[in-house]
């Protein structure tokens, strides 16, 4: 059976009594079996287990620009969703570890030398503006991460563009040089004004080692996103584990290599589809960040449908506009898109289709 | 009519809180959310409203006797079109860089659905005494819910008010809060924290 | 008895009298106010321009300065100005220039020698580029860095310090805008330089040519 998960928070006055471990109502196509493993604690705690092979290199990859970041995004979130329950008179949702997992998603996503109040504002809105305003866990439209890391993306552009990533004068060698697909754009800009001939760019972007050190995560970029092979780890874990289902996955990965084909081919780009692959944060938000179980349909065809959305804006945006990667704005514009998808998606009941009226 | 139609006070004290254009009628929200970047403009777009919305009110006030009711929108609008005009000419001939800053936002007021109702609800109904009241309450409630999310936005996407620093320079400044999305986000926010406070004033009492 | 058609007539007039009264008075208040302002709001446009003069063609004194209008490549060009000090040198050119810049379109004004053969300086008319970032653009220590650069080598945007002639340093985090000026800048000085001084040659030599007819 596919897993559609979501607690929806209790308005029962008496908050003490409440365990808030037990998901209280589950959306899911039929047939509806019930299973009480399902809880939402167990599958926020399964990501977090698939999550610690990509932890593992960002702290060895980045060092204690890692641990801080990502400690202080998970702390910042528990005491946000701890307060903004309290305020709300709502029952204490701390304990089903979804606010860690938000935080430490957060933390992942972005750039290993943000600073400490991009860390902690984005929390504050990824929390807040994420997920309790719309009511907490299970109601909420956007993938509560990704909208704290929308908020601080255009607030401290400056400390998030391309440019922030890289540190000239450093003891970690890998943030000299501008992330994998900034320095494509790079020499797409250098091509186009005729400083470097197309041979010289592919060699400099395209070689035997670059791959290598792409799948390992020896790359400047945000602290979750660097190592192709943790991240794929990562994934296998959770399909195995039946907490992800594999249409999202599936789609986003398809559709991109497609279209980066159709742009590669065309000299829109000049990086390699398997290149545009393990570069950037598609592959980490493809496992991640799109299978979040609120904010992605939860029919079958509606989340493969689902993931070729985000898979396409990703290399629109990627290819087409300013902004070197866009997972983010790909993952926010489909979650919009997903009480739709499921409408138009809705699976024949078990015993048939239901007859047409007239 | 049952009941009896509000005096020249209420009229002008509605208003400002209790139907305020903004956040309780959710009225002209194109200029609430497009020029409440900074106090500056929000609170000129706030005065050429006013001035507006003051001088339509007196003029359909004056000539309510004869207006046909199937003609009475059409009279509205080109009272209101008129004074729209004029406020926008006044702009960029004696504020020339904020109409440029406001751009279209000042002709926009034509479509301001705040002015046009107030001539439907009020001004063509009571007397002039009363359509002036209504028309500075209500543009005082307009005034101070662009002012409140401009002050916001302002603060926190520019550290400064009125063009004044008033946070300190290590103060790292949210862009969002400049650009629309802070827009809809501040307007959101405040809405619900009037919407919050109203609830709790009538479960109080 | 009064036939139906001028009933129909007299019955419109009673229904619309007012709003066409409104009409006639509305309209002469606008026409009012438009030819009391007009001129001001004309002045405050051209004011923007000139006050910055100065600034961008050293020496240049405004009421020397003269408005052209230049047919060039790109059709007639209302807004070239050609500067001149206070006694009466031509010392200058400024051109109205505009591209796509990030945002929105960027419009620019560019000063020039007579010769065109250095940029003199350069102003941010009207942007709306990324506040925080790319509208940096406006700030007079990123523009200073084109005062005296060759007009005749396109310029280029590096991101660090900046060692050949025509490189210009792009503002953090915002290489599309930084791009965006200089590529308007280049195409304006492109476009204008051989229709401007083409004109300057045909019309001096035209002075001395009629000069010549008997």
């Amino acid at each position: 059976m596919s897993v559609g998960t979501s607690t929806l928070p209790s308005n029962a006055p008496d908050s003490v009594e409440h365990s808030p471990t037990v998901a209280s109502l589950q959306i899911a196509p039929s047939p509806h079996l019930s299973d009480r493993s399902l809880s939402t604690q167990r599958m926020m705690i399964e990501v977090i287990i698939a999550l610690l092979p990509v932890m593992a290199v960002a702290v060895y990859v980045f060092q204690w620009y890692a641990v801080t970041s990502i400690g202080l995004c998970i702390l910042v979130c528990l005491g946000a969703e701890a307060g903004l329950n309290r305020l709300a008179g709502k029952s204490q949702t701390v304990g089903d570890w979804s606010a860690v997992l938000t935080g430490l998603i957060l933390g992942l996503s972005l750039p290993w030398n943000a600073p400490w109040y991009v860390a902690v504002v984005g929390s504050l809105a990824a929390i807040g503006l994420g997920k309790a305003v719309f009511g907490g866990l299970g109601c909420n439209i956007f993938n509560p991460a990704m909208v704290g890391r929308a908020f601080v993306m255009l607030s401290f552009a400056r400390e998030l563009g391309a440019a922030a990533y890289v540190v000239v004068e450093s003891q970690l060698t890998v943030v000299t040089e501008a992330t994998p697909l900034s320095l494509a754009k790079q020499f797409a800009a250098d091509l186009a004004a005729g400083r470097v001939t197309a041979g010289d760019a592919r060699l400099q972007i395209e070689s035997a080692e670059r791959f290598w050190a792409l799948l390992v995560g020896q790359v400047n970029g945000s602290l979750g996103e660097t190592s192709a092979i943790a991240i794929l780890l990562g994934g296998i874990y959770l399909l195995a584990r039946r907490v992800i289902s594999w249409e999202i996955p599936l789609g986003v990965v398809l559709v991109s290599l497609v279209c980066v084909e159709l742009s590669h081919l065309t000299g829109q780009t000049l990086l390699s589809p398997m290149n545009h692959l393990i570069s950037g944060s598609l592959l980490f938000g493809a496992v991640f960040i799109a299978t979040d179980p609120v904010t992605s349909p939860v029919t079958r065809w509606g989340r493969f449908v689902y993931g070729l959305g985000i898979g396409f804006f990703v290399v629109v945006i990627r290819v087409f506009s300013s902004y070197p990667e866009g997972l983010m704005f790909a993952v926010l514009l489909m979650n919009a898109t997903v009480p739709l998808l499921n409408r138009w998606t809705i699976p024949n009941p078990l015993g048939g289709p239901v007859p047409k009226k007239g | 009519m049952a009941a009896a139609s509000p005096t020249a006070l209420e009229r002008f004290l509605n208003g400002i809180i209790p139907e305020n254009p903004v956040y309780r009628q959710l009225l002209g929200m194109c200029p609430v959310l497009a020029v409440t970047g900074a106090m500056k403009p929000a609170l000129t777009m706030a005065a050429a409203t006013a001035f507006v919305l003051i001088c339509a009110n007196l003029l359909i006030s004056l000539i309510r006797g004869l207006l046909k009711p199937h003609l009475r929108i059409l009279v509205f609008t080109m009272t209101i079109a008129t004074f729209v005009t004029i406020a926008d000419r006044f702009l960029a001939a004696y504020l020339y860089d904020m109409s440029k800053e406001l751009g279209p936002y000042v002709p926009l007021i034509i479509a301001n659905c705040l002015i046009i109702s107030r001539c439907e609800i009020c001004s063509s109904k009571q007397s002039v005494g009363v359509a002036f009241a209504d028309g500075v309450g209500m543009s005082l409630g307009f005034a101070l819910a662009l002012a409140s999310i401009a002050t916001v936005r302002e603060i926190l996407g520019s550290g400064t008010w009125f063009g004044l620093t008033v946070l300190p320079s290590f103060w790292p400044t949210w862009g969002i809060m400049v650009l629309p999305p802070g827009a809809f986000l501040v307007l959101g926010l405040l809405l619900g924290l009037v919407e919050w406070i109203g609830h709790r004033r009538a479960t109080s009492t | 008895m009064m036939d139906p058609e001028t009933q129909k007539n007299r019955n419109y007039l009673q229904q619309a009298w007012l709003v066409l009264l409104l009409g006639f008075l509305y309209g002469g208040a606008l026409a009012g106010v438009h030819t009391s302002l007009a001129p001001r709001i004309a002045e405050n446009r051209l004011q923007e321009t000139l006050n910055v003069i100065p600034d961008l063609v050293p020496g240049a004194v405004i009421q020397q300065t003269e408005m052209l209008s230049i047919a060039g490549p790109g059709g007639q060009m209302e807004r070239i100005y050609r500067t001149a000090d206070a006694a009466g040198q031509h010392n200058g050119w400024v051109l109205v220039a505009a591209g796509q810049g990030f945002a929105d379109r960027i419009e620019i004004l560019v000063g020039l020698d007579p010769q065109f053969t250095t940029i003199t300086g350069v102003y941010v008319l009207d942007q709306k580029e990324t506040p925080g970032l790319g509208d940096d653009i406006r700030d007079a220590e990123f523009l200073d860095q084109f005062r005296g650069k060759s007009a005749d080598i396109p310029l280029s945007v590096v991101k660090m310090s900046p060692s050949l002639p025509g490189e210009v340093q792009a503002l953090t985090g915002a290489t599309v805008s930084t791009w965006a000026v200089c590529d308007i800048v280049n195409q304006a000085i492109d476009q204008w330089r051989d229709p401007i001084l083409d004109q300057q040659v045909s019309s001096a030599s035209g002075t001395s040519s009629a000069d010549e007819i008997p």
